[in-house]
């Protein structure tokens, strides 16, 4: 019925908008129609043709009036005064370019960086995961009092597996890197080994092919692989017949099965999928190796994470009670799978989120104080318009009509510049983002956008209203009272405060992670980073692969690239100094393991090479360094670095005792090295030990060799060796790639680019709010010492100098700058406490650092300073004589 | 705006939909015909004739055209649509309803 009526009356209403002048010519031709039709009866019973006229128009009652009835009837009125008011705000923000183009590029800025923002924060952390139910799929961890998102060992994840009930499905994944040395170049490439039915679980399809079936998953399993499309694309060019084919990595030949999809992406970049139970590797069977098993797995339907949790703590729990030697103090936890994706991206983004919100309510804050100036330059004008019968809902709405203008154009302004400018640069940036092919203008940033340009248009549209809404006829007809205009302009007033103390805050966050880089490059590393460059290789799958054969081949390629010219020292290294790698192992003092592995105290063990610290130029302090001469039929032995000398030798020699290890078992420490800088060393154990490449057992040199770095210290410059180098090691064999190549100072640069990157962002965005804050300071500030252009010929004209008005303007701004700051400072101490709470961002500085908190309050001031002091001279340069005429 | 004070509020709209019921009218007809049906009791002022006319029109209850009128000049003509037909049947039910009651509230004998 109601729809059926539309269809009626719309074509009416449409009509009546679009063919006004016509609809408004037929209303015209029909009531002269009457009239006419009324004289005519007049005349016939004998009146005057004036007569007539007059009686027929006096039965009407005004015609005018009728008319405007009429035209109330058509129920497009809203409509029309919209356009009305949309027409003289056009008109009206024309006639003030300059005010037009600063306010909605003040918001572009504002709503750009809010736009690109919000993007980042939709693709990675808000939008869905892109799989069948996405909501039931959760990660499994193993949780230590060390690390709350661990990774499971071999055995346990199998007893997860045949114990747990509360999942439909349950999977394993583990990353792994493999030289893929057939069909085309070799390369390093990233890969993961994975349960059979993970595509299925998650609601995959292949794009070819098929996945592995569980009689592939399994030790002994024929060796297939399944490839990312990339690769397909690369190394097959997309045929058909790629399945079937066999790719070569790591020296075994596999045969394809199938080929993903293109968009697919889980949890990082993969070009291949192996089965992960024909993993061979030795730790698979050791409980107290937790070497990157990740579980995922699907919820039964009605399942809660809660009851699984719980399930999951009872089955660790029991595990523990089975195996204390290596469980004990292990814990079990389940979090959405998406949760573990995001990883600590939402903490970075919400924090941006919030740096650029307030650098937008300082934007907002910047045009609502023009506006209000403006409303109060054209109180006439709205005067005028009510003493003409506006009522104050047509006034307001022709108020809000204005500033909805100004925000839809930052707003689409903003949009532009998000996209074209910020997004981009964003994405290019090393984030390390996850999901990060997800971030875009999408519809939910489009609604975003759209939202927060009502939003702020509202926002600021309400301002002048405050004023206006009540605005004093006979007063603002009479040209403004004149006087002193005190408490007038408490809008304008705390418009400022709060950009002050908004302002301060960020410049705060800045100026703490501005110092926690500082001090993150001027600390110490404990080597000489200088020339060196490291680097990874691949080993000839043509190479026997028995422990043997690998050591011989590590020692004769270090061996030659010693001797290349140019080349000072070069060693293997299972650790690079500042990267982000890390072997964390479990040790015991003395010559026994007292308590399960969780429970001891960890340390980081870098397997090296002999001229390791020759190269790295680290300091010797007691003892001597690995040698040549341990090897598997020597002493095993160990050298330990300052940190866990002090720690645990506090009082006596450590030169000569013992410590064991986990897994690898007791040794003798022979020496003590300084303290070598490990990035993200602030979150982890800082003990140090180095032990000998060469004294490593047997079925662990296959899994740790292809994981060595080799670093090399060169006389000159390391990029110039790369060539001599590369042939050094194609030399060796046929295929092997090189990759990983950096040098020291990059890698230097790389370990902070997670804190330079948020000293860049929140400082540009800190920059931009104190710019913003200073336009708008000196906006008020003209405006208001304007308006006591009278007053201040006034006081002039009684004997103030220009020294007092000075002081009376810029005192007036400064005490606002003041009061700002010091609710900036309040707010800033919180911050502080927030931005310490996140992983790792600050270093070497307090969040209440007293110093940034000062140098910041004076920057602040100072600035207010400025944006005060040139209408201050203006004012005290008035001419009293033509300030009391001034209107 | 003029009310039809001397009409019940509303029965100005019954009153078109019923006289254009039985034939398409212009404005000025239909108020000739509301003083002839009803021996002149009914004095529609021409002011809120029209106002009414356009609020049926945007209601969708009548159509308009024009058309040439009895004087061979062009006029509006409003005819009864099939929403209107069904509005007028509602309305002159309710009407029924509400003539029938008050009159039997104003036979009541006083005691």
């Amino acid at each position: 019925m109601r729809i059926k009526h539309w269809f009626y009356t719309m074509p009416l209403r449409l009509r009546s908008l679009f063919r006004r002048a016509q609809v408004e010519q037929e209303l015209n031709e029909e009531l002269h129609y009457h009239i006419e039709r009324q004289i005519e009866g007049h005349i016939s019973k004998g009146m005057t043709e004036e007569e007539a006229r007059y009686a027929a128009l006096r039965a009407m009652g005004g015609l005018e009036q009728r008319k405007e009835e009429c035209r109330d009837m058509r129920r497009v009125r809203l409509i029309e005064n919209l356009i009305q008011d949309l027409r003289y705000g056009l008109r009206t923000l024309r006639r003030s370019p300059g005010f037009t183009a600063v306010a909605m590029l003040t918001l572009a800025l504002g709503i750009g960086a809010n736009t690109a923002i919000f993007s980042m924060l939709e693709g990675v952390v808000l939008a869905p995961l892109p799989y069948r139910e996405a909501e039931r799929l959760v990660a499994l961890l193993q949780t230590r009092p060390d690390n709350p998102r661990g990774s499971v060992s071999g055995p346990d994840f199998q007893d997860w597996q045949r114990d747990a009930r509360s999942f439909e499905q349950m999977v394993g994944m583990k990353w792994l890197s493999s030289d893929l040395t057939n069909p085309g170049v070799p390369e390093r490439i990233a890969g993961r080994e994975i349960s059979s039915g993970i595509f299925s679980m998650l609601g995959v399809n292949l794009s070819l092919g098929r996945e592995f079936s569980s009689e592939e998953d399994r030790r002994g399993g024929n060796p297939v692989v399944i490839i990312s499309n990339r690769l397909w694309q690369d190394r097959f060019g997309g045929s058909r017949d790629a399945l079937g084919r066999s790719v070569t990595l790591d020296g075994i030949d596999r045969t394809i099965v199938g080929v993903l999809t293109s968009n697919f992406e889980f949890w990082g970049e993969a070009d291949f999928y192996t089965p992960i139970r024909q993993n061979n590797l030795p730790f698979m069977d050791d409980r107290t190796v937790h070497s990157g098993i990740f579980c995922i797995a699907r919820l039964k339907p009605g399942a809660t994470i809660d009851q699984a949790k719980s399930e999951m703590t009872t089955i660790q729990n029991s595990l523990n009670r089975l195996y204390p030697s290596t469980n004990r103090g292990l814990g079990a936890n389940v979090v959405p799978l998406k949760e573990i994706i995001v990883w600590d991206a939402d903490e970075t983004l919400l924090l941006l989120m919030g740096t650029v919100g307030l650098v937008l309510l300082i934007a907002c804050a910047n045009i609502a104080s023009l506006l209000l100036a403006r409303a109060e330059a054209r109180s006439a004008e709205f005067a005028i318009r009510m003493a003409l019968g506006a009522n104050r809902m047509r006034l307001a709405s022709q108020l809000i009509t204005e500033s909805m203008l100004i925000s839809v154009g930052g707003g689409v302004l903003g949009l532009a510049i998000a996209k074209w400018a910020v997004i981009p640069s964003l994405v290019a940036v090393p984030l390390n983002l996850p999901r990060s092919t997800n971030i875009g203008v999408n519809m939910s940033v489009l609604l975003f956008t759209f939202g927060l340009t009502i939003v702020v248009g509202v926002l600021f549209g309400l301002a002048p209203l405050m004023k206006s809404s009540n605005p004093n006829l006979q007063g603002s007809l009479k040209e403004g009272g004149r006087g002193v205009s005190k408490g007038r302009h408490n809008v304008q007033r705390s418009l400022v405060i709060a950009q002050m103390a908004m302002t301060l805050v960020l410049l705060t966050g800045a100026m703490l992670l501005f110092r926690t880089v500082r001090h993150l490059w001027a600390v110490d590393p404990g080597f000489n980073s200088q020339r060196i460059i490291t680097f990874k290789v691949g080993i000839s799958p043509a190479m026997k692969k028995t422990a043997s054969s690998w050591r011989t081949a590590y020692q004769q390629l270090t061996e030659r690239i010693q001797q290349i010219p140019g080349v000072q020292a070069a060693a293997f290294t299972l650790l690079v100094p500042l990267s982000l790698g890390g072997n964390s192992a479990p040790f015991w003092v003395g010559p026994k393991e007292t308590t399960s592995p969780i429970e001891a105290p960890s340390l980081q063990l870098n397997w090296t090479g002999p001229e390791y610290l020759k190269t790295m130029e680290i300091p010797l302090l007691r003892g001597r360094f690995l040698t040549l001469q341990d090897t598997l039929q020597s002493e095993k032995v160990i050298v330990i670095d300052s940190i866990l000398a002090q720690t645990y030798f506090p009082d006596k020699d450590p030169l000569g005792q013992i410590i064991t290890i986990n897994i690898w078992g007791a040794a003798r420490i022979v020496g003590v090295v300084g303290h070598v800088r490990l990035a993200g060393e602030e979150n982890r154990t800082r003990n140090q030990a180095y032990t000998s490449v060469y004294q490593l057992q047997d079925d662990w040199v296959p899994v740790m060799y292809p994981g060595l770095n080799m670093v090399v210290r060169a006389k000159v410059d390391g990029a110039a060796l790369l060539p001599a180098i590369r042939d050094v090691v194609y030399g060796t064999g046929e295929k092997q790639p090189v990759y990983d190549i950096h040098t020291l100072q990059e890698v230097l640069a790389e370990s902070i680019t997670w804190q330079r990157l948020h000293m860049f962002l929140l400082g540009a965005f800190a920059l931009l709010a104190l710019l913003l804050a200073a336009v708008g300071t000196y906006g008020v500030i003209t405006y208001m010492t304007a308006e006591r252009t009278h007053e201040i010929g006034v006081r002039m004209a009684l004997g103030a100098d220009r020294w007092n008005i000075l002081r009376m303007v810029v005192g007036g701004g400064l005490r606002l700058a003041l009061i700002g700051t010091a609710i900036g400072v309040v707010a800033a101490l919180i911050l502080g406490r927030i931005l310490s709470s996140f992983s790792h961002l600050l270093y070497g500085v307090r969040p209440w650092d007293p110093l940034t908190l000062i140098a910041i309050s004076l920057v602040l001031i100072g600035t207010t300073f400025l944006a005060c002091y040139l209408p201050a001279r203006r004012a005290a340069g008035i001419d009293p004589m033509i300030a009391l005429r001034h209107e | 705006m003029s009310k039809p004070t001397d009409l019940v509020q509303g029965t100005l709209d019954l009153l078109i939909l019923k006289i254009l019921a039985l034939e398409p009218l212009n404005g000025w007809a239909i108020g000739q015909r509301l003083k002839q049906v009803s021996d002149d009791v009914l004095q529609v002022s021409d002011g809120s004739l029209y106002p009414a006319l356009h609020k049926l029109e945007q209601e969708g209850w009548i159509t308009a055209e024009w058309k040439p009128s009895e004087n061979n000049r062009r006029a509006k003509f409003y005819s009864l649509t099939r929403l209107g037909r069904k509005e007028l049947e509602k309305e002159a039910a309710n009407w029924n309803r509400l003539s029938a009651a008050i009159s039997r509230v104003v036979k009541l004998k006083e005691a």
